[in-house]
């Protein structure tokens, strides 16, 4: 097989597949195909959203993320979850209570996300104060989404908000303090981020907008699961005492980040729209590649449903997880722990920008020459009409107008129709 | 052979539609990008053809649009038969508008359709007839491929 040339975390373990079309229909830029009754991903289209993750029934979607084992090579461990975490294990674990449950599992510190995320807010709140066009900017949050817009809506990479999101300004902070803090060379030091989605994985190995990730790797929320519950049961006899005096002042405008609508509630001047889920994260940047929502200042966009909550990575319900993160929301009420004229001072210090934008990434036109584009695209056209349009998938195409779009590019062959075959016949 | 090529598509447009609006800016967008148009052009197509279809379904019976591209150049060509338009003059200025309060409600007929499917072309033409319908035309040159 040929090696796959971009970094992904998504992979598909040949040996699991069957060769059924679960994934190739849940994939939203249709970069699977089913050949010689493998499933394979077409590079340049994946987005490493994990949709086939969620929809393959045989667990032959596989996600790579950083192990626990590989933290061993460093003598200083850091965690800095994603708040999706507190809302995995029901009503009996507060926050403070994992956070302590993390450092017994073998890390030396672990941070709070709510503190970053409520900064990160306040940062967004000034940027857009300074630049009134254009106008939706985009948030960065989601790695799919800043990868979505490279690939597929080229037009708007100029529209990314490039202030960098939490998981990075914490480990950028970390990166900077830690090494005097403790007298350790920075390389000793092992700053990991805690997923609920395998794109984070993508986004410290091949960074849009860093030269280089202030992250060290991803520890799935899945893999990290038994042993975090392991310690909370160990720990249930001295929660109470635990609960008189908290380590930690949580935020309440960054609490709820990993909710839809999260990353935009604690802004106070600006109108804003919160979108998840894929199919209507790609509706919604149609529509502001059209042109419209431009009386709408920021477009927070997560390809997971209800938001990172939904990340294909996390154990918990996330109807459950969903509910436990509103009661959490709701306890830290509005509050606030960041001082703004802080934020105000890294901001103008540029130390919470992009180091560069977002580029396009090559798209794959039909053809590098105009003309040549436009025959085939004619071709595609008259091929498309002798298809049944039955969308079966039996091709190993995800639907007869990408068979056609496969047989132009000269990937595929309109006999692998086996109605067209059996027409033939 | 290639060297004359023009890709067509046409598309059927229903007048008070409006759940399906920009379903077919979207279509062409998505055709003009495989066919490896630069950024720029694409988007000027897909806010220029946008503005076009809305129009149709805010004010015609019914329409179509007709695509045309051909290297260098894209051409769309929308017809309608509708109230057609008595005052071009006016209805090209910028701010002007005859949407109804509901189509205002859903965020429509801010009176920038037509002044912006010329802005963002590089030869526009209209003609209409009261109580026929309108025919628009308007053409985008492309900046030269991206390798």
């Amino acid at each position: 097989m040929k090696e796959r040339k971009h970094y992904h975390s998504i992979h598909i373990t040949q040996d699991k597949c069957i060769g059924c079309v679960h994934c190739m229909n849940a994939c939203p830029t249709k970069a699977i195909r089913v050949k010689d009754g493998k499933a394979k991903i077409i590079d340049e289209r994946c987005i490493d959203c994990g949709e086939c993750l969620r929809f393959c029934p045989h667990d032959a979607v596989h996600s790579h993320t950083t192990s626990f084992a590989a933290l061993d090579a460093f003598e200083y461990k850091v965690a800095i979850p994603s708040t999706v975490i507190y809302g995995q294990f029901g009503s009996a674990s507060l926050p403070n209570e994992i956070l302590s449950a993390l450092r017994r599992v073998g890390f030396d510190e672990v941070y709070d996300p709510s503190a970053i995320c409520e900064l990160n807010t306040a940062a967004v709140e000034e940027y857009l104060h300074e630049h009134p066009q254009p106008r939706p900017f985009i948030t960065s949050t989601c790695p799919v989404v800043v990868r979505l817009i490279q690939r597929r809506y080229p037009a708007l990479c100029g529209q990314i908000l490039p202030i960098e999101p939490p998981r990075e300004i914490a480990a950028k902070i970390l990166r900077t303090i830690l090494p005097k803090a403790l007298n350790l060379p920075p390389e000793k030091i092992g700053i990991i981020h805690l997923t609920p989605c395998p794109a984070k994985m993508v986004s410290i190995n091949s960074p849009a907008t860093l030269k280089k990730s202030y992250l060290d790797g991803a520890i799935s929320i899945r893999d990290i699961y038994p042993q975090v519950l392991n310690a909370l049961r160990k720990s249930q006899d001295d929660a109470l005492m635990r609960h008189l005096f908290p380590e930690t002042m949580f935020s309440g405008i960054g609490m709820g980040w990993s909710l839809s609508g999260g990353e935009i509630r604690g802004l106070k001047s600006h109108r804003a729209v919160a979108v998840s889920g894929v199919a209507d994260t790609m509706r919604v940047l149609d529509q502001v590649e059209a042109g419209l929502l431009q009386d709408i200042d920021l477009l927070e966009c997560t390809v997971c449903p209800d938001g990172c909550v939904g990340g294909p990575l996390q154990v918990e319900s996330r109807f459950l997880a969903k509910s436990r993160m509103l009661q959490l929301v709701d306890a830290a009420g509005d509050r606030a722990v960041v001082d703004h004229k802080d934020v105000s001072r890294l901001y103008h210090k540029n130390f919470l920008s992009f180091d560069h934008p977002a580029t396009p990434a090559d798209t794959l036109p039909l053809d590098a020459d105009p003309a040549k584009a436009i025959a085939k695209a004619q071709r595609r056209e008259k091929i498309f009409k002798k298809l049944p349009r039955k969308d079966c998938g039996v091709c190993g195409a995800p639907d007869c107008r990408t068979l056609a779009d496969d047989a132009v590019r000269g990937l595929a062959h309109v006999d692998d129709c086996p109605f067209v075959k059996k027409e033939k016949r | 052979m290639p060297g004359s090529a023009v890709f067509r598509r046409e598309f059927p447009v229903k007048g008070g539609d409006f759940s399906k609006a920009g379903t077919v800016a979207c279509r062409i967008k998505d055709i003009l990008k495989e066919l490896g148009l630069d950024t720029q052009t694409v988007r000027r197509a897909a806010i220029a053809s946008y503005e076009a279809e809305m129009n149709v379904i805010m004010y015609a019976l019914e329409g179509r649009v007709k695509l045309a591209v051909s290297p260098g150049k894209v051409r769309i060509i929308v017809d309608d038969q509708g109230p057609g338009i008595a005052d071009i003059k006016l209805a090209m200025t910028e701010g002007y508008s005859t949407a109804t309060p509901e189509m205002r409600e859903l965020g429509f007929g801010a009176g920038m359709g037509l002044p912006n499917i010329k802005k963002n072309s590089d030869a526009f033409h209209i003609e209409s007839q009261v109580g026929r319908g309108t025919r628009l035309e308007f053409t985008i040159h492309t900046n030269g491929h991206k390798p």
